[in-house]
């Protein structure tokens, strides 16, 4: 009898309808949710960029906390309208790193090497830069996800989730604070829900004024930017990585001595907007080595030595990505090269 | 040199003092009498020899050692001689931003120590038997199997070589760590402007690095 009933043609046009307003219904909403966290994005990046705020954080890996202070401001506006960008991102733990920034000149002051700045709009630093910018490079391989409102630094928060399109990647979790708009709390999430990082925001002020920091930034001279007017050749490597998650775009490559090894290795150093990803290739002492890993939060460091040559891949990436990527490197004169 | 103060000092090392006031009085000494010091040292060193507490190798003076590695230390990390030469205002001027410079020096050394306390994982394909599994084939039995014996000195072999390799895995974990981390920051440049630039950064970087070196 109940067969009977979907049979009349009439009830199944019907039920079709019905059905084709719910899915249309659902998708219009995800869409929706996803509109509000892209706004939610570009009050971020405003506010990144527009308010005078003294924060500090903490960034939670391996079972250790390292804590950070961070401050930036905007100068009064001059006649013409010009008004001077300043931010100060210190580590508070350890051997001094800190790093100034006055416009587009940005300065490292690091024990590794002597102060040196570079030209560039942002900093460097554990919190992702391109939430100082336009999260809509982003669009192609993550979705943006509301998800709701909780309280985070005895703020009302609200949480949007970054979700990877693929399986190659890890998802961030951003709680953004719904009075000003600024970052409260980051975490990186593994596909399965697994915490690997966390940023935790544990004050927060936002002033009218630039504060004493900031104003005595703004009287001095950085150090000597490195000089980059002189172009050598962009170094041609003798191999390639055939396999990178959809999305990950060259930014340079190289070859350079590694700081501490002094080991000199060739570098390709790619990124999907949001992530970094690391390729070295060096001859190795040794001849075979299987796949090593380990994690620094959610960094991952592999390695493995085929023949003599080592493959390192260095990033915020899964295992098996790193894996794969490992395995897709390929000499140009490589017979096996597809 | 008074004997009285020799005693005091004797009965500080032994842990024996009639008053604070006069341990107090007496470290004072101690600390502004380099003679007194030396003395201080030899009681502590003769005491070490009689309770048979000497180490295997004898540091006699470990504070003169490490005074002078840092007289060496900072000649390796100051700034190049190009940054001397130009009175530098960024060093004056963020004095309360940027006032360790000489710490520097401490600092870097401290970098130089510090390995990542990271989760280390060996890949599942890995087949090499690990020590472990060796230490595991003792006898389970409670006594000692005279043929187990044997075994222990290549085992005891095997895990220091695995613990060396673990170490310098550990290192070239750790430089690549770092050196992904200054890539990244060379890397901020715009870059549509100038994608050649940061090579050369890289370069300047290591030039900066040798003259270090070589002051």
């Amino acid at each position: 009898m109940k067969f009977l009933l979907f049979r009349s043609p009439l009830i199944q046009s019907f039920l079709i309808f019905f059905i084709g307003l719910l899915t249309s219904f659902s998708a219009l909403s995800t869409a929706v949710e996803n509109d509000n966290a892209k706004l939610s994005f570009e009050r971020l990046s405003v506010a990144l960029r527009e308010l005078n705020f003294s924060t500090s954080f903490v960034v939670v890996k391996n079972n250790q906390a390292e804590p950070y202070h961070w401050l930036h401001g905007l100068t009064k506006a001059l006649k013409n309208g010009n008004q001077t960008e300043l931010e100060i991102l210190a580590l508070l733990n350890g051997p001094r790193r800190d790093i100034l920034r006055i416009d587009e000149t940005v300065s490292y002051i690091e024990p590794e090497y002597a102060p040196y700045s570079i030209i560039s709009p942002y900093i460097s630093g554990p919190i992702p830069a391109v939430f100082g910018q336009d999260v809509s490079v982003l669009d192609n391989n993550y979705h943006f996800v509301s998800v709701g409102k909780s309280r985070v630094l005895g703020r009302v928060a609200q949480l949007i989730r970054i979700v990877p399109k693929d399986t190659h990647r890890f998802g961030y979790w951003v709680w953004l604070d719904q009075q000003s708009g600024l970052l409260l709390k980051l975490a990186v999430i593994t596909r399965k829900g697994k915490l690997l990082e966390q940023i935790q925001f544990t004050h927060l002020d936002i002033t009218d004024n630039l504060s004493e920091h900031l104003k005595q930034l703004q009287a001095t001279d950085l150090p000597k930017v490195i000089d980059s007017s002189s172009k050598p050749e962009e170094s041609e490597l003798a191999w390639r990585v055939n396999w990178l998650p959809n999305g990950f775009k060259q930014i340079k490559s190289n070859i350079h001595r590694i700081n501490s090894s002094k080991q000199a290795v060739e570098f390709m150093l790619f990124n999907d907007g949001l992530v970094d990803l690391s390729v070295y290739v060096n001859p190795s002492k040794d001849e075979q080595r299987a796949i090593e890993f380990a994690h620094d939060g959610a960094t991952l460091v592999l390695n493995q030595v085929i023949n003599n040559v080592e493959v390192s891949v260095v990033g915020k990436v899964p295992v098996a990505t790193a894996k794969k990527i490992v395995n897709s490197v390929r000499f140009v004169s490589d017979p096996r090269t597809p | 040199m008074s004997e009285s103060k020799f005693e005091a000092i004797s009965s500080l090392v032994d842990n024996y003092q009639a008053t604070d006031q006069e341990s107090e009085q007496a470290i004072d000494e101690i600390l502004k009498d380099e003679h007194l010091s030396k003395t201080w040292q030899n009681y502590h060193l003769i005491g070490d020899v009689i309770r048979d507490e000497i180490p295997a190798a004898l540091q006699l003076d470990l504070s003169a050692q490490i005074a002078d590695a840092l007289q060496d230390e900072p000649t390796v990390l100051a700034p190049n001689r190009v940054e001397n030469k130009k009175p530098n205002n960024f060093k004056a001027k963020v004095v309360q931003l940027v006032k360790p410079l000489g710490q520097l020096a401490i600092a870097a050394s401290a970098a130089g120590l510090m390995i990542i306390g990271v989760q280390q994982n060996v890949a599942d394909n890995n087949e090499i038997i690990t020590p472990n599994q060796i230490v595991q084939t003792k006898p389970l039995a409670g006594f000692a199997n005279p043929v187990s014996f044997n075994y222990q000195q290549p085992v005891k072999a095997q895990k220091q070589v695995a613990l060396e390799q673990r170490i310098e895995q550990q290192r070239r974990f750790q430089a690549l760590l770092s050196d992904h981390q200054q890539q990244i920051k060379l890397s901020a440049a715009p870059v549509s402007k100038n994608t050649n630039a940061e090579s050369q950064s890289d370069i300047l970087l290591d030039n900066q690095l040798e003259k270090k070196k070589i002051n």
